[in-house]
């Protein structure tokens, strides 16, 4: 079956990718369990597949032979140009040949070599079956110990061309025993280990090794992060041996201790055999798994915790605060409970806390939130996570000595180039059986947000503010007459007055009621002025209790004359002991001076006969206050009433409209709705609610009829 | 003069009612003021009045609603508006409508009582 169907095209990593040819697959698959062993080459002799038989029987794993050539590989012992060219030619060939092995000592192996050619007749690569030939094993002796696991080995593809540099300095320094001057600089090794970048690895080392992570993940990682601890020293013996010597078939072999998932375990080290690739290294690991999986497993959780941590897309510290936790302890025992009050009266405490209690790690997300280099600037006492904030370490204290579980609070922080962010700040601590040792803070930078939300904000106000200055316009005859009213007042009173007095008889008791009249009438064109004022000016928008019948009051203020110069009959109608509602009064004002404005046009408009305005404020459902207004107008087109609250939409002549869109806007600001209707007795009506204010607070709201 | 003339003032505003009261009283004139149009025609009769002053812009029947009911009435009454409105078409139709004279507020009492007198001296 195998011999008569074609190979994968693609073999990668020394593993067939089945692709969507899932046939040839399985039979890779044979080939994979064959005891005998298979190598596929192309017509030049460059190796396409190496079966895990090969792999036993020279000692190099598929990794290291895949895209090889053979006769680099064996050294030419067999595959001269000649015997090459017959072979392509006749198509088969078989017998014995002596190769040498990856551990150095040759094997005679018997092999059988079948060229197979495409539809054209032309070769299309060349499967050779191998089987060891045992007399002649026996007389070179037996291979390493590690021999008999080869099938088991984890192999690595290492590129070291950026670790030249850590190389040359440790052999510089290291004076001959390397060993014991890795373990006395772990500095040393560890910057080589980091710098030594995983190019390639099989399925045996993805599954030892690898933790949960794939092999995607793990590829042009260091070595450093996936190579166990306690292993280190020894794998850097063996890069140090591998890459100083010439040649590639010196394989370094050590004794590896590698804790408590490999029994017998030792790792080989080899150069590229392609002299254009020196900084690539393979290593390949042989032992037995420990049949006692535990400390594998809580390695490998403990490293899956670490890439969750690390990965995580939320700026994360683990912290100990243990010495915190003591000193809480002691602070309990002396009776203290009010913990706010005493670090109040202490601070000295919260400063030598800030110092003690200390950062273990960060992720790459914290790193990058306060712009550290690495992890290495962040990972310090957590005095720098306060200096924008000082109390919150206060707060943040009392939390951990009151015992609870989370603490979260918006603050700043200062990037570790001193500019503030502002973050959501949350502490989790820990509680008994956990980890004492491991507080989490997490960040969520909030900047951006809040910058938009300030700008929408502005722009709003400034949208609100446009279209209340346009409103006032066209109430411009309205107000003015109301202002003009004081002043004629004031006029008239104020020359009578001085015609009294340019009388003998005058009468002093009535130039003083005059001139009390003319007080009181400009008081109150101030207070018209006022108002006026108060609905044109731009004013940040806020939030007080008010009731929203007097809102209306107000409101009515501006448009009163307008509604009676054009005869329209105006009712209002306040329920008794409205919740009051949270707002901005102008802007409240603004949205019924719109409404208003909106039923005066609509009756002018439709010129009938009937013209009246109806308001009523009454309780709505779920506590919220409602203001109804509904008008004798020929009421709303049904195809408008969609798009009536949409800016610049207008059936006005010469009107822009935005009063409407600016009414939804604010109502929708308050957490209120608005909507538009027709009423079945005719006319249009809209209708806007706002959340009462619990009665709690009610009293606030002032004037509420009682 | 055989008697002091009686004004008929009436204006929706509390304050400009009083003060033109008090300035009528000042100049020895009678008056009579009134909040709303309907009230002054319910106490209207040819003859009562020697002059109106009267606003505009008011609840209710306005100042040209007025000036039309006195035609229809065939009231020779002088009429003086003193009004706030400053539209040109407020005073056309004023005019049309029969008004004697159309001020607008603030008014200064020279030109009032000149006015005033012009008129009084129409009607006697």
């Amino acid at each position: 079956m195998f011999h008569e169907q074609a190979l994968p095209d693609r073999v990668e990593n020394g593993r067939p990718s089945g692709g969507s040819g899932e046939p040839a697959a399985v039979d890779i698959g044979l080939a994979e369990l064959a005891s005998e062993s298979i190598i596929v080459c192309d017509p030049e002799g460059v190796v396409r597949y190496w079966n895990p038989a090969a792999e036993a029987l020279y000692g190099w794993p598929a990794l290291a032979t895949i895209g090889r050539r053979m006769d680099e590989l064996f050294a030419g012992h067999d595959l001269h140009a000649e015997h090459w060219r017959l072979l392509l030619q006749e198509g088969r060939w078989r017998g014995p040949v002596r190769r040498r092995t990856a551990a150095g000592p040759p094997v005679t192996v018997s092999i059988r070599q079948t060229v197979r050619y495409d539809a054209a007749g032309v070769p299309h690569d060349v499967v050779e079956y191998g089987r060891g030939c045992q007399l002649a094993v026996a007389h070179d002796g037996m291979p390493e110990r590690a021999e008999p696991y080869r099938a088991t080995a984890a192999c690595w593809e290492l590129d070291i061309s950026e670790a030249r540099a850590s190389i040359e300095e440790i052999v510089a320094l290291a004076e001959g025993d390397i060993i014991a001057h890795l373990k006395q600089n772990p500095d040393r090794l560890e910057r080589l280990l980091s710098r030594s970048r995983i190019v390639n690895l099989n399925d045996k080392a993805v599954r030892l090794f690898g933790g949960n992570a794939g092999r995607e993940t793990i590829i042009a990682r260091p070595i450093l992060d996936y190579w166990p601890d306690e292993c280190r020293p020894v794998l850097g013996e063996v890069l140090l041996a591998v890459s100083t010597r010439s040649g590639w078939q010196i394989a370094q072999t050590r004794a590896l201790n590698a804790g408590g998932f490999l029994q017998g375990a030792s790792v080989a080290g080899w150069r590229s055999l392609d002299g254009t690739r020196a900084d690539t290294i393979y290593l390949m690991v042989n032992g037995v798994a420990s049949d006692d999986r535990s400390a594998w497993e809580l390695h490998a959780s403990e490293d899956r915790y670490r890439k969750l941590i690390h990965h995580m897309p939320t700026a994360l510290w683990q912290i100990d605060a243990r010495a915190a936790g003591e000193v809480f302890d002691r602070l309990r025992s002396e009776g203290v409970t009010d913990i706010a009050g005493f670090l109040e009266a202490h601070p000295e405490l919260v400063e030598l806390a800030k110092d003690v209690v200390r950062v273990t790690e960060v992720n790459r997300e914290a790193v990058s939130l306060l712009r550290g280099r690495s992890a290495a600037d962040l990972i310090r006492p957590v005095r720098y996570l306060f200096a924008a904030t000082p109390k919150l370490a206060n707060r943040v204290m009392a939390a951990h000595f009151e015992g609870r579980r989370n603490f979260v609070e918006q603050a700043k922080v200062f990037t570790l180039d001193g500019q503030a962010r502002d973050v959501v700040f949350s502490v989790t601590y820990p509680a008994p059986p956990e980890q004492l040792d491991t507080t989490f803070i997490t960040m969520l930078d909030v900047t951006e947000r809040l910058h938009t939300e300030a700008q929408l904000q502005r722009l709003e106000a400034d949208h609100a503010h446009a279209a209340r200055i346009s409103t006032l316009g066209e109430l411009a005859t309205s107000i003015a007459h109301e202002v003009r009213q004081p002043l004629a007042a004031i006029v008239t009173n104020a020359e009578t007055s001085l015609r009294w007095l340019s009388r003998d008889d005058f009468d002093i008791a009535k130039i003083r009621q005059l001139t009390s009249r003319i007080v009181s009438s400009a008081h109150r064109a101030n207070d018209i002025i006022q108002r006026i004022r108060s609905l044109a000016a731009r004013q940040p928008p806020e939030r007080v209790p008010l009731d929203l019948a007097d809102v209306a009051e107000e409101a009515l203020f501006f448009v009163r004359h307008d509604i009676e110069f054009k005869k329209i009959t105006l009712s209002i109608n306040a329920a008794r002991g409205l919740p009051g509602v949270l707002g901005d009064r102008v802007q409240l004002q603004q949205v019924i001076v719109n409404l208003l404005v909106n039923s005066v046009q609509a009756i002018v408009q439709a010129g009938r006969p009937a013209r009246r305005i109806w308001v009523s404020i009454d309780a709505a459902e779920g506590g919220m206050v409602s203001f109804s207004i509904r008008d004798s107008g020929p009421g709303i087109a049904d195809a408008d009433l969609d798009r009536i609250f949409e800016s610049f939409f207008t059936t006005k002549e010469g009107g822009v409209g935005i009063g409407l869109a600016v009414c939804q806007s604010i109502v929708r600001a308050h957490g209120g709705s608005i909507g538009a209707s027709n009423h079945a007795g005719g006319g249009a009506h809209f209708r806007f609610a706002l959340p009462g204010l619990p009665s709690s607070t009610e009293g606030a709201a002032g004037s509420i009829a009682p | 003069m055989p008697h002091p003339p009686l004004i008929a003032v009436i204006d929706d505003d509390d304050a400009m009612r009083d003060a033109l009261s008090e300035l009528l009283g000042v100049l020895a004139m009678g008056c009579r003021t009134f909040a709303r149009a309907e009230a002054f025609l319910a106490s209207y009769a040819p003859g009562a009045f020697d002059c109106l002053v009267t606003d505009l812009r008011m609840p209710g029947m306005s100042g040209l609603g007025l000036l039309q009911e006195l035609r229809r009435r065939d009231a020779s009454l002088p009429v003086i508006v003193v009004t706030s409105s400053t539209e040109p078409e407020c005073r056309t139709q004023a005019v049309e409508h029969g008004a004697f004279a159309y001020l607008t507020k603030p008014v200064s009492d020279e030109v009032l009582i000149r006015h005033l007198k012009a008129a009084l001296a129409r009607t006697q």
